[in-house]
């Protein structure tokens, strides 16, 4: 196993640590719709067993008047326990809502899966294997994608997980309030090691956090070094200022929308970028000759990250 | 024109022959409804990846041979004409006529074959078959294999069942062929006609999903 | 003809369905639904056994925390070969192939089903399929998971997949055929004054499973032909790298997997419910809500398949329906558990082995069924998907419901399949020991997910171990309970009390004609005028 101590030390743990507000949300849900549950079916088990036993065969008892048939108790056994349950299907719903909307602030961390092991990079440009440190109070995206099959990202700690799919970018978010050491997982089989795919997750106060990332090793943003990248693999060539060849401007580009050749527009987002460096003569432009090279096979994943977080930075000059 | 007693031999488990008659339609109107989910299945793909790669899809299209598409759409529509006769005469107890109706029928399934034997070579001479090793045309373009792709499984699938259903009519016109084969089975007749029109319908969806839309 | 003469031995009677011919000819070539059943309740034993032995070694397995038992390997190849074998070689097959065949011309009053050879011919197919499986075993296993995800299945596994994938894509054919001949038989087979309204209700769910068999199976057999196609040809539909999408593979998989754990679920209800209104020797409570339930559920079970997917990147609008029209499918559910429970009201009750089996049932089904809606609340499974509490969800419903319907239905109908009777008491501490190793095995994996230990692990952190090691132990509790039916129903064959037209006094068709019936099922063609589960009538007569 790749953990220390930490959550080992809590083998007889019958709930599982929460370290965010959201995660709260969900225990009280599950606790609500147990209650419910039990409401629902005790009554049931206890019935069963009741009449097993009074109105067992041999026994003197009355078991005449019976009914075959009753519409209104039909449709009320029917309807009613439906009604109760879709309360719990709304209050799932709204929190899974909240879940696929990070706040604008959100800290974004990349996230790599592979087989078998993780590769978070944050902002800075610090990068860690299968542990993942976080800061409290903040909100904290991961923008993730897979270099191969599908995994998934689990961090029960916070209720939440996502699978990473091969050639599109997914993302959760969390905002943790509790310092501690929590597991993270890979779910979704993925082959010979996807049971040792998995990690720590440490929960620090911020100022634990940023004097970890001062520790953790990294000179550059990953901006900054997507932006060496950029003039490395040539796409300054076309792209930066006083180019020769006529090529669409990335200042700005980030989250709008870009007018495609045969009509309509596409959001310039995390995977469009991606695969507009790896596939060019995917969603034609419209108003530009497409001759912009493939990417494929010579830029890795982590590399599309940081090149990603450059054109990110690219401010528009107008 | 010589006409035989029509009429169907009760086998043991049925109680009438109503009943066995009506059990073999509605038994085989089940076996259609599974085969038409199957190639659903396929007309989905299609969609999806026209929707995912409008322009790759246009491109693959381009090089589809239309026109032997179309001539095998048209060979299939008259084999249909030919087995609605060959029911037809089958219920009146013309035997003769019903078997060169059956042969025609078999003769133009087997041309359709034929044809898209050749539309297959053409295809291959054109390097447009992306699955095999070797050189393919649209390599530029690797989202043109999915729709190339599907459509010779689409195809094949459907040759298949195609293969399989003049294989079942040769049979089944050499066992009508023999005497009083119309006065105990004249159903299978019918009932093997409705899987004919089936085979017949699944190209009509598939070449204007494949051929026509794309254009 | 309610109570024609029944007779208690065959002098002077045609000898029955079993003991006619004996010859191994006569066994493989027949067309005698009854026989057809039995060849099927052999062949599906047998592989259950073999699932089982790939459980138990997967529970020995996980005793400890660092996998040091199997390689990683091995392990995921043990559970990729359970699911395949007890998904589509003894659940699917169990209760529909082996009850289904035997009984539903007998509860309609038919000398066979529609088309005889076909169903032999079913049989044949089935056994083809799992021939194949067993070659991939052979060769070395596959392990993808029953689940065959692409990319891993198509590109990265290296183990045997495609033999298995054509294992499952013939066994398909086995079960369209079977669904076909079903639903040709309830439609046209009926005999005299058999109306929809007099079937029994075990019945109706046959017909509502043989609607998914035609309109899932064929969905799947395609998704699978696809994937064979992926992994020997690269074809791109399922490769991103090629402009594919692997969630593509997903929708065509769950679109029919999720019916498929219906076609599981709603025969085992109609055993259910026939053991329980002959346990009670009461008129089915609401049966004509039951009947549309069963159908019902048949339908809406198309249309919930995304909530295997909540959490693979699927838009948040097809989640929300797709968790809405999940909570609308457990309401036809919950309608037979409390028909069930209204029937049993005011009863005649006998608590024979088979109905310790319906109660059983009862119970655990409702908690699979309660946790399959916690699953179905979007952020709840948020938390949960892909852990051990789905799991114990889907076992519970499997184990706790189809097996324990299975095994309930084989001990009721075991007097017409073979005329004798089964050791009463032998059969009452087996259900015991089921029911208790059951819970003892899989309650404890509600928690283990929930605490977050995720599914298909072959190491798991330290802190979960003491868990593992309770389920474990209750899975050796299970084994032994399994063992007590194996074996007392074989011993039954040769040494049981000799069983009589109806030793239950339960209605029903079936029960009309000799125990093992005669070959052409009934003497003399039965006329119906008569409404099903008429117990009362009997009720008032004892008085």
């Amino acid at each position: 196993m790749n953990g220390a101590p930490g959550p080992a030390q809590y083998p007889l743990l019958l709930w599982p640590q929460a370290a965010s507000h959201a995660a709260v949300h969900v225990d009280w849900l599950i606790f609500a719709f147990t209650a419910v549950t039990l409401l629902l079916t005790v009554p049931i088990f206890l019935a069963i067993t009741y009449f097993a036993l009074m109105y067992r065969s041999g026994r003197q008892v009355d078991r005449g008047h019976t009914v075959d048939r009753n519409v209104k108790i039909e449709l009320s056994w029917m309807l009613i326990p439906f009604f109760l349950t879709l309360a719990f299907f709304a209050w799932g719903a709204q929190i899974f809502d909240v879940e696929q909307h990070a706040p604008a602030n959100s800290l974004e961390i990349q996230a790599i899966g592979r087989q078998w092991m993780w590769k978070f990079q944050h902002p800075g440009g610090q990068a860690e294997i299968n542990d993942l440190h976080v800061p409290t109070g903040q909100p904290v995206l991961i923008n993730m994608i897979s270099q191969d099959v599908i995994h998934s990202l689990y961090l029960p700690a916070f209720r939440v997980q996502m699978e990473t799919l091969p050639g599109r970018y997914t993302q959760l978010w969390f905002t943790a309030n509790r310092p501690g050491e929590y597991r993270l997982y890979c779910s979704e089989y993925c082959g010979t090691d996807h049971s040792v795919m998995d990690g720590l997750l440490y929960v620090m106060s911020p100022r634990d956090y940023a004097h970890w990332l001062s520790q953790a090793g990294s000179s550059q943003s990953l901006a900054a070094l997507g932006k060496k990248l950029f003039s490395n693999y040539g796409c300054s060539g076309c792209h930066g200022v006083g180019a020769t060849i006529r090529a669409p401007d990335l200042a700005g580009l980030y989250g709008r929308p870009v007018p495609m050749e045969g009509g309509g527009s596409v959001i310039a987002d995390d995977t469009y970028i991606r695969d507009k460096i790896l596939n060019p003569d995917n969603n034609l432009i419209a108003g530009y000759k497409q001759v912009m090279p493939s990417f494929k096979g010579v830029i890795p994943e982590d590399e599309l990250m940081q090149l990603i977080a450059y054109i990110k930075t690219m401010e528009s000059s107008s | 024109m010589i006409a035989e007693p029509v009429g169907i031999e009760l086998v043991g488990h049925f109680a009438t022959v109503s009943q066995q008659r009506e059990a073999a339609k509605l038994g085989l109107w089940a076996w259609l409804v599974t085969e038409l989910l199957l190639f659903a299945g396929l007309f989905l793909c299609a969609l999806i990846i026209r929707i995912q790669h409008p322009a790759a899809v246009t491109l693959a299209a381009t090089h589809l041979k239309f026109w032997i598409g179309a001539a095998n759409t048209a060979v299939l529509i008259c084999s249909s004409f030919t087995m609605s006769g060959a029911i037809a005469l089958s219920r009146i107890g013309w035997r003769a006529g019903m078997l060169r109706f059956m042969l025609a029928t078999a003769g133009l399934g087997t041309l359709f074959l034929g044809l898209k034997g050749f539309e297959y070579y053409q295809d291959y001479v054109e390097h447009m078959v992306p699955f095999l090793a070797g050189p393919y045309v649209l390599a530029r373009d690797q989202a043109t294999r999915l729709f190339v792709d599907v459509y010779f499984i689409t195809t094949a699938l459907h040759g298949v069942h195609l293969i399989t259903g003049v294989s079942i009519l040769l049979v089944l016109t050499w066992q009508a062929s023999r005497p009083h084969f119309l006065a105990r089975h004249q159903n299978r007749i019918e009932v093997y006609g409705l899987y004919w029109h089936f085979i017949d319908l699944i190209w009509i969806i598939v070449f204007p999903v494949l051929y026509v839309l794309n254009r | 003809m309610r109570d024609p003469a029944t007779p208690h031995g065959t002098i002077g009677q045609p000898s029955d369905y079993l003991h006619a011919r004996y010859t191994l000819r006569s066994w493989f070539f027949t067309t005698d639904h009854k026989r057809i059943g039995l060849l099927y309740l052999a062949s599906i034993t047998a592989f259950f056994v073999l699932g089982a032995i790939a459980a138990g070694l997967i529970r020995l397995c996980l005793v400890v925390p660092n996998g040091q038992i199997f390689t990683n390997d091995t392990y995921n190849k043990l559970f990729t070969m359970h699911g395949v074998i007890m998904v589509w070689f003894f659940l699917i097959p169990s209760i529909p192939s082996t009850f289904g065949n035997f009984l539903l011309p007998l509860m309609i009053g038919a000398k066979d089903v529609a088309f005889p050879r076909l169903n032999l011919l079913s049989w044949y197919v089935f056994m083809t399929g799992a021939l194949f499986t067993m070659i991939t075993l052979i060769l070395g296993g596959v392990d993808t998971g029953w689940t065959f995800y692409a990319p891993f299945s198509t590109t990265y596994s290296n183990t045997y997949v495609i033999p298995a994938l054509l294992g499952v894509i013939v066994v398909g054919f086995s079960s369209i055929l079977t669904g076909l001949n079903f639903v040709v038989t309830v439609h046209k087979m009926r005999c005299p004054g058999m109306t929809w309204f007099r079937m029994p209700i075990f019945i109706w769910t046959l017909y509502a499973t043989s609607l998914i068999f035609l309109l899932g199976t064929p969905v799947i057999t395609l998704a699978l032909i696809l994937l064979v196609m992926e992994r020997a040809f690269h074809i791109g539909v399922f490769d991103p790298r090629l402009g594919g999408d692997p969630v593509l593979f997903e929708h065509l998989f769950w679109f029919y997997s999720h019916p498929a754990v219906y076609i599981m679920v709603l025969p085992g209800m109609g055993v259910i419910t026939e053991l329980v209104a002959a346990f009670a020797q009461k008129r089915v409570f609401g049966y004509k809500f039951v009947a549309y339930a069963s159908i019902g559920l048949a339908s809406i079970t198309f249309l919930v398949w995304g909530h295997h997917m909540f959490v693979n990147g699927q838009s948040q609008l097809a989640s929300t329906v797709f968790s809405f029209l999940s909570f609308a499918v457990a309401v036809p559910s919950a309608v037979k558990v409390y028909n069930w429970t209204a029937t049993i009201h005011k009863g005649n009750i006998r608590l024979d082995t088979p109905m310790l089996y319906a109660m059983g049932y009862i119970g655990l089904f409702v908690l699979g069924g309660l946790t399959g809606l916690f699953l179905a609340t979007l952020a709840v499974d948020a938390h949960l998907h892909d852990t051990y509490f789905v799991v114990a969800h889907f076992h519970y419903i499997m184990v706790g419901g189809t097996m324990l319907a299975f095994l309930g239905g084989l001990h009721y109908w075991w007097p017409k399949f073979t005329g004798r009777m089964y050791p009463e008491a032998f059969g009452r501490v087996g259900a015991f020991l089921i029911f208790i190793g059951f819970n003892v095995t899989f309650f404890p994996q509600f928690i283990l997910g929930y605490l977050g230990m995720p599914r298909r692990y072959h190491v798991y952190p330290p802190e979960f171990q003491l868990l593992n090691i309770l389920s474990s132990a209750g899975s050796t509790i299970l084994a032994v309970g399994y063992f007590f039916p194996m074996i007392y129903l074989i011993w039954s064959l040769w040494f049981g009390k000799r069983a009589p037209a109806n030793p239950w006094q339960a209605r029903g068709l079936e029960w009309t004609t000799s125990s093992p019936p005669p070959p052409h099922n009934f003497a003399v063609t039965p006329r119906v005028d008569f409404e099903p589960y008429d117990y009362a009538i009997k009720a008032r007569e004892v008085g």
